[in-house]
């Protein structure tokens, strides 16, 4: 970490500069990245763990199913694929809606930030529709082994998703009444990473979960 | 030097009793004497002693930890010692500040280098001695162990040659099923296949081997091997639930000639009490009261039709001990409490290896029975052994008892109990 | 004298000037008051109530602890029923391991962690407070249950299948596992925050390799739990679900495998252990060079061990899974793996005592409690060696002999390294040494009190004694005086013992109050926390340092005026003088963060969703209805308060800063 460096130049004008409050996130820091995305990031790491456990108890659990209620019955690949694909859409309205950002373009932040969330609630309608088709099957949570870390594992990341909506639709709102303290640009790039990570997880599942057969 | 250095010889002589090296030095005498002390006046006998092996596979193991603990033992002394030479030498008796030093790094990798060989030397024999201890394939004689709240179940099967664990019965061979106490014969390997009806338990008898947790829905197995004829104490080794301090069991080897004994008494066939005895109105009593749960086989009412329990109905687990030669085994209700009176049982564990399978195969005779534990059961099992057998509290397990329940039984349908239980030899 | 942080105007982005965008509520500016502890998010405020709250834990857990070894001091036992017991167990273990010494580490760290490294405060504050409230309504949440139909029982391993409804139909359980998730969610923040704080906010010069050693043990540590609390998320999430909303993730009758539990609960179980006993190694590493009047020999490689604990305990997880069936060659593998993180750990307990070595030692209650550490940490670092061999371990696993192993390593370790950090720091944080003649009956009773106590267990163990049960019965205690009975008696008089060497600590806090303030610098230590007044200003630092060294105060203090092979240290300037230099070169501007309501709203959310639950569903949405909107409030809420909120508000144009007088 070259932060010595940086420091070196900070000591000369110690006494009349603000750059060493506790809480300021556009001050310099040792490392060069900010506090919020240094955090988002060790949060991200920390995400990959519980989706690895998730994903774990999936994949031990995917055999065991009553006989007519399996995988291979219940999944619907082309809805599936399509809803995959809006949500992966949604991460390409997600780098517009940053690149915008940082050019201080707030109209089109708000466009594409807006464009994001409603793929994002594309994505979770369909999987609204998924769980109710399943149900109705008779595929409830408690049903089999399969099912019940199906639905954990889905349901969780969906519950990611609609997370990411409302931040995305609350930073819509801050943009638009500017009331975004400290660095715009900035909190758009976190909620990206966020909504980035979300997606990549998606890629994850839809693959282990739908695409490689039991 | 600010004032802050002033209050360091205020510490150093205070008069707590640390700081003179003499007073420290006893108390590390002390010490040492009361580690040998403690090491060397451990209980004699303890039942279920780790350190003395009875049979092959401990043996192995003790071979292995024997020098552990050795090695342990000396780099602990190492630790300390050179800790209390720092303690006695480096106190601050006023010498100047010392080099601001972070010391050296060859000496560094020696202290890494040197428990690194120590931990290879014992890495290669445990790895050896972990594959040793799980092999299966010498066995010649398989048993199969089933633990759940808060007792073994052990049934041997019929192998295709009609031997049970390898060896003939005088009649025909039927799968025999008993609890609390696995017979084994003497010197030969054993290996049991054991699982759980409900929770995990398990399976550990100290003098024969170490334990092997029995897990619903899965078959672990695990070897078994004693030297001599005897008893051998154990105990339900993985927390099971409200009574796992009262789930223990025992194996019992015999000599080869005794087994086969045992086996027959075993497949013996089903004996009634003599009429009009007290054993007999006894077994009606068992009918209406136990045989719901509990089997005894060949057992017939009074129509004459075979008396079938149907523990599935009434106990979470799904099953009871199998009483039908209750006294052929020495142990009851989880192997927690003896049917032998207290002189009668020391005669039993204390007998040596030649006399043991003559006075195990004894039984319980009607003047060693135990009956006060054995009645106090009857009368209020839940209060004797915690279970989960309140009728109040049964909604989350559809009704079904965990353990025995609380039966109501009075003093007489006790004791004609206790009369017919005493004729299941 | 101190600066308060009264915002520089100027430094308000102009953008935001939202006095009125969270509603009606003025921010709390209190600086007395139970406000002023309530809505804090000074982390020096949150580190003292993380220790007070983790103190008052440590009592209850030492009650539980005591009732145990009342109940097994004789055979048959009749002080507690076989229920109670096993809920007793759960929750000592529980108690002490999430609510005590989890916290006190928090509270060590949120406390020194940044003064340590020069900095004005954590990362993220706010996020601070809603960690700290987030573990004590957890910690309250899962206590209730005593209250509310009986604790947890399952041990605090909490196996499955025996922590499913049938087998244990009270909602203790689902107390414990709801109550753990917001706990976690304390450590989570926790970890991100002091990370991001280590990383971002070192004094000028400070880099990794100068960082003192307990800074970078709680860096090792929260990268644990940034990982670890995820995974035991996951197995607390599968057990609700299981339990509350009828899924079937561990019903064997439906297929499950109840080892995925133990994998799980494991897999952050043992990372766990690390993150119970790092920040004790930080705290003697700490400890040991400042009574030694040496630096802490080998620092890099203590530095480097911690880390490789910190990777190779992930590692290791099975180790607790010897007997449970996972096959000869997984056994093999663990064991040797486990073998293997012996290696980093003796590095510590080498340099520590390399650290003494040609020292000059005094024998402070800190030090008395660091030594202990190393001499009581060494024999359950040695009898884990014992089960590093899996074959052993079949014997000794589930048996007193480990609860005599991990008692050694975790109150021998942990414990004894939190005690020293108490009377090491107290002056630190309140300003007055706590008596050194009670600190000596303290740490020799508490010594005394924990070789009776844990000393035979080991003799219990390797003699057959199992693991959690509730009464022990003579017929297995082998025969002759020193039968296991003897031994269990003796434990439990040591356990009294050991209670009334604590509870001296608590007396001798009781009586400090009354003794003369500290003076600046009294133990002549050597890194930055001691570079300011004691207690620290809300600001920390008058000036903050620019970092030269590791031991950087030591090296203000002292000049080495000798040869290569002989040195000469003369002091050249005292604590005083240094801070005295500090004052007058102040820092203008110091603009700290405003306390906050969200953070407490925010946390007292969970535990409302919590009791919904259990008791009634619709509690959830209501719970989650208070998260949003204090998170909404939370968002729309800038660091630091307008001067609307201020009163009286300061005049338009005043004084930038405002000098008062400072407790």
């Amino acid at each position: 970490m070259a932060d010595t460096a940086v420091h070196d130049d900070q000591v000369g004008h110690d006494d009349h500069d603000d750059h060493d409050h506790g809480h300021d996130d556009h001050g310099h820091t040792s490392t060069g990245l900010s506090h919020n995305k240094l955090g988002m990031w060790l949060f991200l790491g920390s995400e990959c763990l519980l989706f690895g456990g998730l994903i774990s108890t999936y994949m031990l659990y995917r055999g065991r199913h009553s006989e007519n209620l399996g995988p291979d019955q219940v999944w619907d690949i082309p809805f599936t694929s399509a809803s995959s694909f809006v949500l992966l859409m949604s991460s390409l309205t997600m780098v517009l809606a940053v690149s915008s950002a940082k050019r201080g373009d707030d109209r089109n932040t708000k466009t594409w930030l807006s464009v994001t969330a409603l793929l994002g609630s594309l994505f979770v309608a369909g999987q609204v529709y998924e769980f109710t088709t399943f149900h109705a099957e008779g595929l409830g949570f408690g049903t089999s082994l399969f099912s019940s870390s199906f639905f954990a594992l889905t349901g969780f990341h969906g519950v990611h998703v609609s997370v990411g909506i409302i931040m995305l639709l609350a930073v819509t709102g801050m943009v638009a009444k500017n009331r975004i303290p400290g660095d715009k640009a900035e909190v758009v790039e976190l909620v990206g990473l966020y909504w980035h990570f979300v997606d990549i997880v998606w890629i994850l599942i839809f693959t282990l979960v739908y695409l490689i057969p039991a | 030097m600010s004032n802050s250095t002033s209050l360091v010889p205020k510490v150093l002589t205070s008069s707590m009793p640390d700081v003179n090296p003499r007073t420290r030095r006893v108390k590390r005498g002390l010490f040492a004497v009361a580690s040998v002390l403690a090491l060397s006046a451990c209980a004699q006998n303890a039942p279920q002693d780790t350190w003395k092996p009875k049979g092959e596979n401990a043996q192995k193991i003790q071979d292995l930890q024997w020098w552990v603990f050795l090695i342990a033992g000396i780099v602990g002394v190492l630790v300390f010692g050179a800790v209390l030479y720092c303690v006695i030498k480096y106190r601050d008796k006023g010498q100047p500040i010392p080099e601001q030093t972070h010391g050296k790094a060859w000496l560094e990798y020696a202290f890494i280098a040197g428990p690194a060989l120590l931990l290879t030397f014992v890495a290669v024999p445990t790895i050896t001695t972990v594959i040793d201890l799980n092999k299966t394939d010498d066995a010649t004689c398989f048993i199969n162990v089933t633990g759940q709240q808060w007792w073994w179940e052990f049934d041997y099967p019929v192998a295709a040659d009609g031997t049970i664990c390898g060896y003939a019965p005088t009649g025909d061979a039927l799968p025999i099923v008993t609890s609390g106490q696995m017979v084994i014969p003497a010197d030969t390997k054993v290996v049991i296949r054991g699982t759980s009806r409900d929770v995990i338990h398990s399976f550990w008898v100290p003098a024969l081997n170490g334990k092997r947790d029995m897990v619903p829905g899965r078959v672990h197995t695990w070897r078994f091997h004693a030297n001599e004829p005897g008893i051998f104490a154990g105990q339900c080794a993985e927390f099971c639930g409200l009574s796992h301090a009262n789930m223990r069991m025992e194996i019992v080897a015999l000599s080869p000639a005794d087994f086969t004994t045992w086996l027959d008494g075993q497949l013996a066939p089903y004996q009634a009490p003599e009429a009009d005895t007290l054993a007999a109105t006894g077994e009606a009593t068992f009918i209406a009261q136990c045989s719901r749960c509990h089997q005894v086989d060949g057992m017939t009412d009074a129509d004459g039709e075979p008396v079938i329990a149907a523990p599935e109905q009434f106990v979470w687990s799904g099953a009871a001990p199998n009483l039908s030669h209750l006294m052929s085994r020495n142990t009851f209700a989880g192997g927690t409490w003896d049917l032998l009176t207290e002189d009668c049982r020391a005669d039993v564990w204390g007998a040596s290896p030649d006399e043991f399978g003559a006075k195990y195969l004894a039984g319980v005779s009607d003047e060693c029975l135990n009956e006060i534990d054995l009645k106090e059961w009857l009368r209020d099992a839940p209060s004797k052994k915690p279970m989960f057998a309140d009728p109040e509290e049964l909604t989350e397990t559809d009704g079904k008892t965990r353990g025995m329940p609380y039966l109501a039984l009075s003093e007489d349908q006790i004791n004609e109990l206790v009369a017919y239980l005493e004729t299941r030899k | 004298m101190a600066l308060i942080e009264r915002p520089a105007p100027a430094l308000i982005p102009a953008v935001a000037t939202p006095s009125s965008s969270y509603g009606v509520f003025r921010r709390p500016v209190e600086t007395t008051g139970w406000k002023s502890w309530v809505f804090t998010i000074d982390h020096k405020k949150l580190g003292i109530m993380y220790g007070v709250a983790a103190l008052f834990f440590f009592l209850v857990g030492g009650v539980e602890a005591l009732l145990i070894r009342a109940q097994l001091a004789g055979p048959n036992g009749t002080i507690l029923s076989a229920d109670k017991y096993n809920q007793m167990f759960t929750m000592h273990a529980t108690t002490m391991v999430f609510l005590f010494v989890m916290p006190m580490a928090a509270a060590f760290g949120n406390y020194f962690l940044p003064l340590q490294i020069g900095a004005r405060d954590v990362a993220f504050p706010r996020i601070n407070a809603f960690g700290f409230w987030c573990f004590l309504f957890g910690a309250i949440f899962i206590n209730t249950s005593w209250f509310l139909g009986g604790a947890a029982d399952g041990g605090w391993f909490m196996y499955a299948p025996n922590s499913s409804v049938p087998f244990s139909p009270t909602n203790g359980i689902d107390f414990w596992g709801v109550g753990l998730q917001i706990t976690g969610i304390a450590s989570l923040t926790g970890a991100i925050n002091l990370i991001v704080t280590v990383l971002n906010m070192r004094a000028p010069g400070m880099s990794l390799m100068k960082m003192p050693i307990f800074t970078w043990m709680i860096l090792v540590v929260q990268f644990l739990l940034l990982f670890a609390i995820p995974v035991i998320t996951v197995a607390l999430f599968l057990l609700m679900f299981q339990r509350s909303f009828g899924a079937t993730f561990f019903s064997v009758e439906a297929g499950a495998d109840p080892l995925l539990w133990q994998h799980l609960f494991w897999i952050f179980g043992h990372p766990e252990v690390y993150i119970l006993i790092l920040p004790s190694f930080g705290i003697v590493s700490e400890v040991l060079p400042v009574f030694s009047k040496k630096p802490l020999f080998g620092y890099p490689l203590v530095v480097f061990s911690g880390c490789a604990i910190g990777f190779v305990g992930w590692g290791v997880w099975a180790h607790h899974m010897f007997a449970s069936g996972l096959g000869p060659i997984s056994v093999a593998v663990f064991s040797v793996s486990t073998m293997a993180i012996a290696l980093p750990t003796g590095v510590k307990i080498v340099n520590w005592t390399l650290t003494m070595w040609g020292g000059k030692i005094r024998f402070t209650t800190a030090m008395l409690f660091a030594i202990g550490l190393i001499v009581q940490f060494t024999i359950g670092g040695l009898s884990g060696v014992t089960h590093a061999v899996a074959p052993s371990d079949t014997q000794q696993t589930d048996t007193y002999y480990i609860v005599a192993h991990f008692h050694y390593v975790l109150f021998g370790g942990a414990v004894l390294g939190i005690f020293s950090g108490l009377y090491y720091w107290w002056p630190k944080i309140f300003g007055k040494l706590l008596s050194e003649r009670l600190g000596k009956w303290n740490f020799w009773l508490m010594v005394v009190g924990m070789n009776m106590t844990f000393g035979p267990m080991h003799i219990l163990g390797l003699q057959g004694q199992p693991r959690r049960m509730y009464v022990w019965t003579e017929n297995r205690a082998g025969d002759g005086f020193f039968d296991l009975g003897f031994w269990n008696l003796i434990s439990s008089i040591g356990a009294a013992v050991l209670g009334i060497g604590v509870l001296l600590f608590f007396i001798n806090v009781f009586i400090s109050r009354k003794h003369a303030p500290a003076p600046l610098d009294p133990w002549d230590a050597r890194s930055l926390e001691w570079m300011t007044t004691n207690p620290p200003k809300e600001h920390n630092f008058d000036q903050v340092p620019t970092v030269h060294h590791l031991d950087e105060f030591f090296h203000r203090k002292y000049e080495d005026r000798g040869t290569e092979d002989h040195h000469d240290y003369h002091q050249i300037a005292t604590a005083e003088e240094i801070m005295a230099d500090q004052e007058a070169n102040a820092d203008k501007h110091i603009h700290l963060p405003s306390p906050s309501y969200w953070p407490i709203v925010l946390a007292f959310s969970l535990p409302v969703m919590g009791y919904g639950v259990i008791f009634n569903k619709f509690m959830i949405p209501v719970g989650a209805t208070l998260l949003l909107l204090s998170m909404f409030g939370w968002s729309m809420e800038p660091h630091t308060a307008s001067e609307a909120d201020y009163d009286p508000p300061t005049p338009e144009g005043g004084a930038e800063l405002e000098v008062v007088s400072h407790g």
